[in-house]
């Protein structure tokens, strides 16, 4: 009969009721090359030990929930095959750059109160009854923020920014590429208002575009990309305050 | 025991984490290398502007072997920097024609190397003229 093959997964175990320290616990895993990481997590929950924690919930790379560091690389536990690591043991650790909550799981209650702070919403100074019809919008000014408006949210890019994890006050690529998304927006009037808080000190400026929050973007939303752009429209706003401060505010947006 | 989150501790070597994060930290500093060959240059406009007597005597001490090697390594440097600089036009500036974004290799040449070598031609053509 022929032996079982298995994979050996380490991961990062921390109890806040019982551990001061986390440490590394391995498992090992019965090895079919048509599961990703999330499937083997889920069988050691199911079959070894329930004291596991993690967080997912689609498992098609969709909700962005079961972002981890598999082998110290920022990924989507599900999109994560075991194939590509198979016959060496595979380390999965909690996403850098947040405070770990137990086990896999992190906290995310900074990185929503960013991604609030840049208004990720349309505003508009007039609010038309619907039954004035639609605020339309052709192909091409949609193409303008359509790639910014397809994060799912994984926080990957937080975890591949250097910056994040030594600038607080850095807004992060996920919540500057959704900034962008919305002052890009033809319907949108929002843009001085979200400029406003881009525009505090290190909230956008401290990018030094190291790119690798793109490269990690399992959605192809390139954040750095959208950071660089809403810098230099943060550069004209800022000159435009300077130049005429009594009109500061008058930029409203791509749709004004 | 703990009770709480647990915070990673500060990573100050963090630039040696990944392969990125190194050619990253290489970009960075031949921005070092471009600003001092700046200075050179401003000093050599200088010595021009004070007289011909003083360009020629800074242009000797420029012929050491030394300064050849710190020309030659600025060069690279200052490559390298254009290169990782053009690589990133098309991001921060993307241009659309209609709904459709001008591909990443045509916007490098359009906004990146044809205007460089362009004007690179015309210099090169004003002085050996």
């Amino acid at each position: 009969m022929a032996e079982t093959k298995t994979i050996t997964l380490e991961l990062f175990r921390y109890h806040p009721e019982t551990d001061s320290e986390p440490r590394f616990q391995s498992y090992e895993v019965p090895y079919d090359e048509d599961w990703v990481v999330l499937d083997a997590i889920n069988w050691i929950k199911d079959y070894v030990d329930g004291s596991v924690t993690h967080r997912w919930s689609c498992r098609m790379g969709v909700c962005g929930s079961c972002g981890m560091m598999v082998n110290g690389e920022p990924k989507l536990t599900c999109a994560a095959f075991l194939k590509n690591y198979y016959p060496f043991p595979i380390k999965v650790e909690p996403l850098v750059n947040f405070p770990v909550e137990r086990d896999l799981v992190v906290d995310m209650e900074g990185f929503m109160d960013k991604l609030q702070d840049v208004k990720p919403y349309i505003i508009r100074d007039d609010v038309n009854d619907t039954s004035e019809g639609e605020y339309l919008q052709t192909p091409a000014e949609l193409a303008q923020y359509k790639q910014y408006s397809m994060c799912i949210n994984c926080m990957l890019c937080y975890s591949a920014c250097p910056v994040v994890g030594h600038e607080d006050d850095f807004l992060g690529p996920a919540a500057l590429a959704l900034g962008h998304r919305y002052n890009k927006d033809s319907r949108d009037q929002g843009q001085s208002e979200r400029l406003e808080v881009m525009l505090r000190s290190e909230a956008m400026w401290g990018c030094t575009f190291v790119g690798e929050c793109t490269v990690v973007c399992p959605k192809h939303v390139d954040p750095a990309g959208a950071i660089q752009q809403a810098k230099a429209m943060g550069a004209q706003e800022y000159f435009k305050r300077f130049v005429m401060p009594k009109g500061a505010g008058a930029t409203k947006g791509a749709g004004a | 025991m703990s009770g709480g989150q647990y915070h990673r501790p500060h990573r100050r070597a963090w630039f040696m984490e990944r392969p990125a994060y190194i050619r990253f930290m290489i970009r960075e500093v031949t921005s070092f290398f471009m600003a001092a060959y700046l200075i050179v240059l401003i000093v050599t406009l200088a010595k021009v502007g004070v007289g011909e007597a003083a360009a020629a005597e800074w242009l000797q001490a420029l012929s050491t072997t030394g300064w050849k090697v710190a020309h030659a390594v600025a060069l690279a440097a200052t490559v390298w920097h254009t290169i990782t600089f053009f690589a990133a036009v098309p991001q921060a500036m993307p241009i659309y024609i209609g709904e459709d974004r001008l591909p990443d290799p045509i916007a490098k040449i359009v906004m990146g190397y044809g205007p460089w070598l362009t004007a690179t031609a015309i210099i090169l053509w004003g002085v050996l003229r």
